[in-house]
């Protein structure tokens, strides 16, 4: 198996490679479309300096010409994309993603990856307690109702696991916000910490906790829905094997064949599950962010949009391409190694 | 009917027949008709005898019915008509038209700007009506709370401003209630330095002569009595609402007296004793368009075209004004509608102005209205326009009140927003409903494109496999591995800041979503088909010689039917949901159009959610129920059509 397994990763890992480079050439090509001159907006300090005279026009157009040629955009997209990455010169130079420089933020004048540090750790942080209080509700429901399939309860469940994820989770979040911001007034409308406050230590854990509190309740409520279901289906599924069959019949304790014998076959699309939904949570919490004004990636993405700061949102959709594309793999080998019998490379 | 769905009840042919073979016989051999259903019927038999999918696709039928019928009916006003700046945030009602019982009978002054009515009787009482956003909060700013004394005092004059009103009773005690901040009353207003202060002669129980009152009125945040002697008393936010309003006075105090004064949104403006338009030094309606001798439009002066002709009356609506002339032409300056023809030989006998338009009654007792007629303010009732019908109309803010011999016939005009308003005074049910088209519409053609693409690439790698399945495989992956909403959101963003027509961009975003979302659905076609291909009817189509393309499009593709149409109603309200979210974060269809997603974008703030509930609550609860139905649906049919889930029960 060890062999198997590391060719087979191997093989993930180049193939992921390939698909990498052509999503990022297809994301550098979009990119390239948007009728946006950097240059000229660079020059417009200059041109506001020019004093009124013949060649005003002239001086500036060669301002213009200038700067293109310093940033690289007047060469062909092939060129401009190989200098990205750092394989190829720009202006003589190598200077791209492979040499560690990032891009950078126009709008905040400083590089991409200090931009990003701050807001990236938040997002990270949201979204392993969503994932982990996601866990701990839906993994429990799940086998109940797999447990008690076609009762009154699990029909119940059903109709409100439809209703979850029907509902798209900004509705969720202006819901909530109504429920426990406004009406039950426990938890701030938005925001990271208290305006003003200087907290330090536990403090600030506990105000930074404080504001949290409701996005991540949003998260965890508007993913229950799906994540119910998908459990309760591989569960039912692993409830019907036979092996269930033999352990019923051979008298063992029906809680050992549900959390012993049962969950463990079940476990298997989970653990797909939880991955892809980590990797998928990331997208997701780009509405929520927004809402909460939370200052997380997928906020930074709206905002640099808005103020095509287009650097910053390059790298952010490399860093989703990524992290989508990472996710694909680890689920695969996690699958090899949880499943004997899985051979996804044969 | 009733022996069908007993019959049906038994459940599918082969598992009766298997039933009997080992249970034995039961009650089922009792029904002699037993009948042999197709697949087709036996799924749509089994999804209607779930309760929970066939109230599912009622909900979504009459959704679909309202959204597209309702559209239809009453698209939607996306110029500025279409909002109004005094309907902003308004509540859910319908009783902006409704007329107390004892108004009946007896009716003195009705008077209304915005959103709230005032009357008074021939007893003397008050009644208010409507309703009021009280931006405030401040109960006792509320202009709906009638003062006390109002309520105890016989009154003789009402006006409504738009956040203020203003009475006098029989004693000619000036009462004033409601907003305060641009001193529409006493001196206590926050912005009272800019305006024009209530003379101190008629506050704190100051009286003036009632019976000498000729006039009452109220513009926007401004108040102007006319007395009967020609003196002006005038107070409020003169600076916003009636610029003109010093000069108007001067007019009156050194030229000639005034007879009568009508407030515009802006203005002041009245008739002199003389029948002379008077407009003090606002010009803004001295130009008028009139029609040549060639039949063509040609802008005039207002007082050129009088010349030696009297004014007899005057009224305005918000932003207009209309002129009676002493031989019965009407003078209309400052709106586009065309006045009504009247019959031969008919004369105008009042003129009145609501807020955005005009009324008229003749000396025969009928009635004509002109001017905007979006909030059904010009749909006369058809017995008004009967000869002798009517021969008073209050037409006062967006209704009109129609009397004859101090009876009540019949109101007509704006009853009030069953959903509320928006910010900008849009009707939310009016966004509902197109929202709602447009929502659907960009999540079904999204679906059709991504179905589309999403079974010609299945089928073609499923059935041809080798390099090509290999390609089009490593595709798929790739688009796949493409982070939906980021890419998305960043595309509608590249159209966004291109120049291009608002309908090529929706067209676009329906595209981009298409374009993105086709991978699952033709992994599961390649899936099924793969495994089908293997099956023993295809061999047998084969060894029969049957054609390749026929067995691929007739033998297989029918098999696969009932799975491609599964994945399409769930991608269907997943695609809705994604156009709203994109709408909602702004990167979808863009305002003033509405979709479901965009009419919640302005519900971000404390504010909106807490005080004006009915603009998040309606489209939210619209765009839920219609998905909740779509995936009710789409799971159903999954459970319906797979054969496998019933002999799991």
């Amino acid at each position: 198996m060890g062999y198997d397994m590391g060719k087979y990763i191997l093989k993930r890992f180049g193939y992921m490679a390939v698909v990498l480079i052509v999503l990022s050439f297809l994301m550098f090509f979009v990119y390239s479309l948007i009728p946006y001159d950097r240059a000229v907006a660079e020059a417009e300090p200059f041109r506001k300096g020019l004093k009124v005279t013949e060649n005003a026009a002239e001086l500036y157009q060669a301002k213009v010409e200038e700067l293109r040629r310093e940033l690289g955009t007047d060469q062909n997209v092939i060129v401009r994309y190989l200098g990205w990455i750092g394989l190829g010169p720009i202006n003589g130079k190598y200077n791209g993603i492979l040499q560690g420089n990032l891009g950078y933020s126009y709008q905040y004048d400083r590089s991409a990856k200090e931009v990003l540090a701050d807001p990236l750790k938040n997002t990270v942080f949201i979204n392993i307690f969503a994932t982990i209080l996601g866990l701990g509700i839906t993994i429990p429901l799940g086998i109940f109702c797999a447990v008690h399939r076609g009762s009154k309860r699990d029909t119940a469940i059903q109709v409100g696991t439809i209703v979850g994820y029907s509902i798209p989770g900004f509705i969720i979040a202006i819901v909530f916000i109504w429920l426990f911001a406004i009406i039950l007034r426990w938890f701030p409308v938005s925001g990271m910490k208290t305006p003003g406050s200087n907290y330090t230590g536990l403090a600030e854990l506990k105000d930074r906790l404080y504001y949290m509190s409701l996005p991540l309740i949003v998260m965890t409520f508007s993913s229950l829905g799906g994540m119910t279901r998908y459990v309760r289906a591989s569960m039912s599924e692993a409830l019907s094997l036979d092996c269930i069959r033999t352990a019923r019949a051979k008298g063992l304790v029906e809680k050992t064949v549900i959390y012993s014998h049962a969950f463990r076959n079940a476990l298997i699309p989970i653990i797909t599950l939880v991955i892809g939904w980590f990797i998928g949570i990331f997208s997701g919490s780009i509405v929520i962010e927004n809402i909460f004004s939370l200052n997380g990636v997928g906020r930074i993405y709206i905002l640099s949009l808005n103020n095509k700061d287009f650097e910053v949102v390059l790298l952010l959709q490399m860093f989703y391409v990524i992290l989508g594309l990472l996710g694909n793999l680890i689920v695969d080998i996690a699958y090899g190694l949880a499943d004997p019998r899985v051979r996804v490379n044969k | 009917m009733s022996k069908e769905t007993t019959s049906s009840r038994k459940g599918f042919a082969p598992f009766r027949w298997l039933r009997r073979m080992f249970f034995g016989a039961s009650k089922e051999l009792t029904v002699a008709d037993e009948r042999y259903d197709s697949p087709t019927r036996l799924a749509v038999k089994r999804f209607f005898r779930n309760p929970l999918a066939t109230g599912a696709v009622i909900i979504l039928a009459g959704m679909f019915l309202f959204v597209f019928i309702g559209s239809a009916i009453s698209p939607a006003d996306l110029t500025e008509t279409g909002s109004e700046m005094l309907h902003t945030n308004m509540a859910p009602s319908l009783s902006l038209m409704k007329l107390p019982e004892e108004m009946k009978d007896g009716v003195v002054d009705i008077s209304s700007r915005g959103t709230f009515t005032i009357g008074v009787d021939t007893d003397g009482k008050v009644f208010m009506w409507g309703q009021y956003v009280n931006i405030s909060g401040d109960p006792a700013k509320d202009v709906m709370n009638i003062p006390e004394e109002v309520k105890n005092s016989k009154i003789v004059h009402v006006a409504a401003g738009s956040d203020h009103c203003v009475a006098i009773s029989e004693e000619g005690v000036v009462y004033a209630w409601g907003e305060n901040d641009n001193g529409q009353y006493g001196h206590d207003g926050t912005m009272i330095a800019a305006a024009r202060k209530q003379p101190d002669e008629l506050m704190n129980g100051g009286t003036i002569d009632a019976s000498q009152v000729r006039q009452l009125i109220c513009g926007n945040q401004v108040t102007a009595i006319l007395m009967e002697d020609g003196t002006i008393y005038a107070w409020g936010n003169d600076g916003l609402a009636a610029t003109n309003l010093s000069s108007i006075i001067k007019h009156g105090k050194k030229e000639s007296k005034l007879e009568k004064l009508v407030f515009t949104n802006d203005g002041l403006y009245g008739i002199d004793a003389n029948g002379t338009f008077v407009c003090g030094k606002s010009t803004k309606y001295n130009l008028i368009s009139v029609t040549d001798e060639n039949g063509r439009n040609v802008s005039t002066d207002i007082f050129e075209y009088i010349g030696e002709r009297k004014v007899v009356d005057i009224a305005a609506s918000g932003n207009a004004l209309a002129l009676v002339l002493d031989d019965g032409e009407i003078v209309v300056s400052g709106i586009k509608e065309p006045q009504p023809q009247l019959l031969e030989g008919e004369n105008a006998v009042t003129v009145s102005g609501g807020t955005r338009h005009f009324v008229l009654t003749t000396d025969q007792g009928r009635v004509y209205a002109w001017g905007q007629s979006f909030r059904n303010q010009c749909d006369i009732p058809a017995a008004l326009t009967r000869e002798g019908a009517v021969d008073t109309v209050f037409a006062s803010g967006f209704q009109n009140y129609a009397f004859k011999d101090g009876k009540f016939v019949d109101c007509w005009g704006l009853k009030g927003y069953i959903m509320g308003t928006d910010d900008m005074g849009r009707d939310v049910f009016n966004r509902i409903m197109n929202g709602g088209k447009m929502t659907m519409t960009v999540g079904a053609v999204a679906v059709i494109v991504s179905t589309i693409i999403g079974i010609i690439v299945g089928c073609i790698s499923g059935y041809f496999g080798g390099a090509v399945d290999m390609f089009l495989m490593r595709l798929t992956e790739i688009v796949g591995a493409i982070p939906f909403l980021p890419f998305a959101l960043c595309l509608s963003a590249i159209f966004q800041s291109s120049d291009i027509h608002e309908n090529t961009r929706i067209v676009i975003i329906m595209l981009i979503l298409g374009v993105l979302s086709w991978t699952g659905l033709a992994r599961m076609v390649r899936g099924q088909i793969l495994a089908e291909r293997e099956k023993e009817f295809v061999t047998a189509a084969r060894s029969m010689g049957v054609k390749e393309r026929r067995i691929a499009f007739r033998h297989i593709l029918p098999n696969i039917v009932s799975v491609i149409l599964v994945t399409v109603t769930l991608d269907f309200a997943s695609c809705m949901l994604t156009e709203s979210s994109l709408s909602y974060l702004g990167f979808g269809v863009q305002l003033p159009r509405p979709t479901w997603g965009n009419m919640l974008n302005g519900s971000r703030n404390a504010l909106v959610i807490q005080s004006f509930w009915w603009r998040w609550v309606f489209p939210a609860l619209f765009l839920s129920i219609v998905v909740i139905c779509i995936n009710i649906i789409g799971d159903t049919l999954r459970d319906v059509l797979d054969p496998k889930s019933e002999v799991e029960k």
